[in-house]
Order: C-alpha cells, then sequence, then structure tokens
C-alpha cells in the first residue's frame, strides 16, 4: 500500500536535548488527521521535518514514496500566519504555485503571449478556488487589505490548487476569531465529504491533511484521526512519540456543532498525551489502523 | 490636537504660501542689503539674478555655455556613478540576503567600509582613479555602493521570512525564481526608497568633490565664482540642485507607487 505520508522510526534531537523518540506514522490518502500534544513536545519539529526544511536526525520521512529531504512539491503548507506574498493580488497568489510549477523565467520572457494564455488559464482556476473557499468577491484584494479569515482562506486555496500528496496546517486557525475559525472548520469537512465521493467514484481522494492544533475540541471534529505526540510516557526520557492514534468522530458539515459527542475521547485523549503523571507503555492507545476498517464502514454509511 | 488632519486645499495653500514668504524674505533682505551697499553681490535681488542666468547660457570661446557644459560633467558623473553603484549593490545585496556565504563573505567589508565617510577617501580616490571622470563616477558609485548594500541586504534578510521561502519551494519553485520571484519583489519597493535616500548623499560628495580638484561642473563653478562673490550665478546652480533632487526624488516615488501598489504610501 502507498501512503500519502510515512514516518519511518524518525528521532531528532537538538545538542543532548531529544526531541522525538522513535516516531513511525503512515497517513493513508484522503485522510485529515489532527495532531495534538503539549507545549514543547515536538509538533513544529516534526512538522518541519514532514515539510523538509529540517530534516530528522534519524529515520525516514516519505510523501508518496519519495524521501522528503527539502521542501517540495509533495507536501503544501499553511502557517498560522498566513505567509501570503504581500505584493500579489489574492487570485494572483493562488496561481503563483501554477506559475512558479507550470512555466520558468525564460518562457515567460521570451514566449510572451503563450505566457499570457496559460496565465489566463491560472487565473481562471485561481478565481474557481477562491470561489470554493468563498472569496469570489475579494480576487483582486492584495493581502493588507483581507482580514486575518480571509487571508488564510486565500492560504488554503493557494496551498490546495497544487495538489499536494499531503497538506500540513501549522495551528491554521489558532490567530482566528472564533466565528471564522468555525468556517475555516467547516471549510475542512467539506474537503472531507469530497475525498469521500471521490472514494465513491473509485477515485483517489483529493485532500490529504495533517493539521496540528493545540485545540482537542478543533481536532476532534476536523479530523477523522487524532494522533497525540507525548513526551508523558514509559522512555519520555528519549524524548516525545506518538502516544495516542485513533480513529475520531466523523462529521457532516450539516451535522450540528455538538462537541459533547466527542467528550469521552477528549477525555481519553487529555488523560494518555497531556497528563505529565501518564508513563505508559507508548503504544497501549495507538490503535488507529486496528479500528480502520470499521471506521471507513462507518464513514461512508453516514455519507 | 497634534496630527490633526487638514484639508489638501489648505494644505496646498499653506504650501504656496510658504514659497511665496521664502521670495519675499529673499527680496526684502536683498533690498536691505543693496540700501547699505548698492554694489553688494551676497544678496542679489531679482535682476541681478536674471543676469547671472545670463551669464551661464552665454555661449564661451568653445562655443558652450556654463550651465551645459556644467549640467552635462555633473549629472554625467552623477549618473553614471548612481547606475554603477545601485547595479552592484543589489546584486551583491539580495546575493547577502539570500546566501550565507555570501553574507558571511561580504559583510566585514561592507559593513567597514560604510562607515568612513566618502569625502574622507577622496585621497585615495584621487591616488587610485586619478581626477577625471574615473574618479568621480568611482567615487559616487562606490559611496552608494556600500551604503545601498548593506541596506538592500538588511531588507532582504528581514522582510522575507523563512517560511515565504520555504513556502515558494513548495509550490515549485528553484532558487533562481525564489530570488527574482519572491525575494526581489517583496524588497523592491523598499530598495527603491533606499536608492532615494542615497541621491542626496551622493549629491554631496559629488559636488564637495568638484569644489575640491573638477574642472568643470557644478561643484567646480559654485566654487569659481563664490570667490569672485558672483553669487547670483552660485544661487540659481544651488536652486537649480534643489529642483533636480526634488525632481529625482518625486519620480522614484512615482516609480515605486507604480511598480509596487500593494506598498501603500
Amino acid at each position: 500500500m502507498t501512503y500519502a505520508l510515512e514516518i519511518k522510526d524518525v528521532s531528532h534531537w537538538f545538542g543532548t536535548n531529544k526531541v522525538l523518540n522513535n516516531l513511525n506514522l503512515q497517513i493513508a490518502h484522503g485522510q485529515i488527521v489532527a495532531v495534538v500534544g503539549p507545549s514543547g513536545c515536538g509538533k513544529s519539529t516534526l512538522l518541519r521535518a514532514i515539510f523538509g526544511t529540517h530534516p530528522p536526525k534519524a529515520g525516514q520521512i516519505l510523501a508518496d514514496n519519495e524521501p522528503v529531504t527539502k521542501p517540495c512539491r509533495s507536501v503544501g503548507i499553511v502557517y498560522q500566519h498566513y505567509t501570503l506574498y504581500d505584493f500579489l493580488t489574492a487570485k494572483e497568489n493562488v496561481a503563483f504555485g501554477l506559475k512558479l510549477d507550470q512555466t520558468n523565467l525564460p518562457f515567460r520572457l521570451f514566449q510572451f503571449p503563450k505566457w499570457r494564455q496559460l496565465q489566463r488559464q491560472h487565473f481562471a482556476q485561481s478565481i474557481e478556488f477562491l470561489n470554493r473557499v468563498g472569496l469570489s468577491h475579494a480576487i483582486d484584494k492584495y493581502p493588507h487589505e483581507m482580514s486575518g479569515g480571509m487571508c488564510q482562506r486565500v492560504a488554503i486555496a493557494q496551498a490546495m490548487i497544487m495538489k499536494p500528496k499531503i497538506l500540513l496546517l501549522d495551528e491554521p486557525f489558532g490567530a482566528l476569531d472564533e466565528s471564522t475559525r468555525t468556517d475555516l472548520q467547516l471549510l475542512l469537512l467539506r474537503f472531507y465529504q469530497e475525498n469521500l465521493e471521490a472514494k465513491r467514484a473509485g477515485q483517489t481522494a483529493p485532500h490529504t491533511i495533517l493539521i496540528v492544533t493545540h485545540e482537542l475540541n478543533e481536532a476532534l471534529y476536523v479530523s477523522d484521526r487524532v494522533v497525540g505526540l507525548s513526551q508523558y510516557h514509559a522512555d519520555g526520557a528519549n524524548g516525545a512519540t506518538i502516544v495516542y492514534d485513533r480513529p475520531s468522530p466523523i462529521f457532516h458539515p450539516d451535522d450540528p456543532r455538538d462537541f459533547d459527542l466527542f467528550l469521552s475521547q477528549r477525555e481519553e485523549l487529555r488523560k494518555v498525551v497531556f497528563d505529565p503523571e501518564s508513563k505508559k507503555r507508548h503504544e497501549e492507545f495507538v490503535t488507529f489502523w486496528n479500528e480502520h476498517a470499521d471506521l471507513q464502514a462507518i464513514a461512508m454509511q453516514k455519507a | 490636537m497634534i496630527r490633526q488632519p487638514i484639508q489638501l486645499r489648505t494644505r496646498i495653500v499653506i504650501s504656496v504660501l510658504s514659497i511665496l514668504a521664502m521670495f519675499v524674505a529673499y527680496e526684502a533682505i536683498a533690498m536691505r542689503q543693496s540700501r547699505i551697499n548698492p554694489k553688494q553681490t551676497v544678496v542679489p535681488g531679482i535682476t541681478s539674478l536674471w543676469d547671472g542666468i545670463q551669464k551661464m547660457t552665454t555661449p564661451n570661446r568653445r562655443g558652450e555655455t556654463w550651465l551645459v557644459e556644467d549640467v552635462k560633467a555633473t549629472y554625467g558623473r552623477l549618473f553614471l556613478g548612481l547606475g554603477l553603484g545601485i547595479g552592484l549593490s543589489i546584486i551583491i545585496g539580495v546575493a547577502m540576503g539570500a546566501y550565507p556565504w555570501v553574507e558571511a563573505f561580504f559583510v566585514p567589508a561592507v559593513s567597514f567600509f560604510a562607515k568612513i565617510p566618502p569625502t574622507a577617501m577622496l585621497a585615495v580616490y584621487f591616488v587610485l582613479f586619478g581626477t577625471k571622470t574615473e574618479m568621480f563616477v568611482a567615487m559616487v558609485g562606490l559611496s552608494v555602493f556600500f551604503t545601498l548594500a548593506q541596506s538592500i541586504y538588511q531588507v532582504a534578510k528581514k522582510d522575507v521570512s523563512d517560511h515565504s521561502v520555504f513556502k515558494a519551494y513548495s509550490l515549485g519553485a528553484t532558487s533562481p525564481e525564489v530570488i527574482y520571484e519572491v525575494l526581489w519583489k517583496q524588497i523592491l519597493p523598499r530598495v527603491i526608497e533606499s536608492i532615494r535616500l542615497q541621491i542626496g548623499p551622493a549629491m554631496v560628495f559629488l559636488i564637495a568633490a568638484e569644489y575640491v580638484v573638477g574642472d568643470v561642473g557644478i561643484g567646480y563653478r559654485i566654487r569659481i565664482q563664490s570667490r569672485i562673490l558672483n553669487m547670483n550665478v552660485v544661487y540659481i546652480y544651488l536652486v537649480m540642485l534643489g529642483g533636480s533632487g526634488l525632481l529625482m526624488d518625486w519620480s522614484l516615488t512615482q516609480l515605486r507607487r507604480k511598480l509596487c501598489p500593494w506598498f501603500g504610501e
């Protein structure tokens, strides 16, 4: 089986400070995985390793079976603080990746008419993506003319248009107000529905997402799988590892947003991942793949 | 209240009044000086200034006027020096901001030479380049280069976050594309601003150098004419320098607005 992302025996340390301790994780195409963990447990280190800017000291990370050693087309990212290009409008920001990926500078300079024609197609695609994230009214706005929520939608569209094998969301809604946060959470649920529709049609699911968040309700609400990274386990002295990996409840965008539905799982997560007294063997709650078949059946039924 | 906004019309009226006040004050001082000494040339009146303009525009034995000769020499040196200095500082400054090994190589030299006043380096330029055009061009170019390269390097390093760069790679960019499409476009307005700030000092160094060793040029003419108290010529040259400085400043602001509409004011 080819995974969208495969993390094999990954460890990382800074000097004598051991941060990641023998991590193993496989994410299948179409999964939306939330990663949670206490502050300082190495979530950002793990994310940077997956993105390729800071490869791990030991072990290997594969995106669609290709080793990730530097930032590449297979892995997209949306940062907490948007990181849009200030000098491009929303439409240009979203089309920026298509331009970089499909053309080069000599082509744009010396085959200008062809480039203009291609650029029109890129803009058409870009506008379509902006419509999908609810920004059809802001296509010509610069980032400084948009709110934080609008910028984050543009950043999501910018990453999604490139169809990365896996999209990393680094606490993407952390700086947003409650209403915008809810809108964007619903956007992720819609992406998950698109995955289910693609699977039903016998196609590869288009969106594989790994979201890092410190908000447990959000993690359980938007994802179909929750992974807990923590230093609170039997071998915690050697760094954090995955201590929790279980399916999370599937929500449809039209379902009521009732966080009480996963109250018991939230408590379980809090106890296993966030409790400093937890000194269990780390495999005890790493049961996702055992429960996977059941999860799929439930999801298809619900959809 | 401080910073209370005023209407555009009020602003224009106040600006026009300030210019008029300058003229009136100048003319009043000139008239007063002329009453004390009718032959004085230190604060020449309007008529005397007109004589100065005529002196500047009367062809000499070579058929050239002072104005054309001096403007050609001074602005030729200025633009050539600025062109070389700006071009070089953009290449080196951007490279320093993009590649840590280029940064490590150039930072000591650039930081050190940027601290030496270019006029203090005049003697070195005389020895290295003589006293002809090459010397003036080298002086303007190098004086601009060290300061501008340092400022472009700082901007390239601080105004472009690592996240922007990494994201560009994840969108499929190559390193040259990251430099041109991300780094350069992001810092362009600040580069234009830095260039704008460099024009004044470049003019100062050039006029000072012409004043000391020039045989043609605005600095040279100011020295010769001020020695014989032909201030009606000197003042016209000063007005010209101020006007051209304002024009260059305005042109660069317009260029920044045109090329970087996202940057705001």
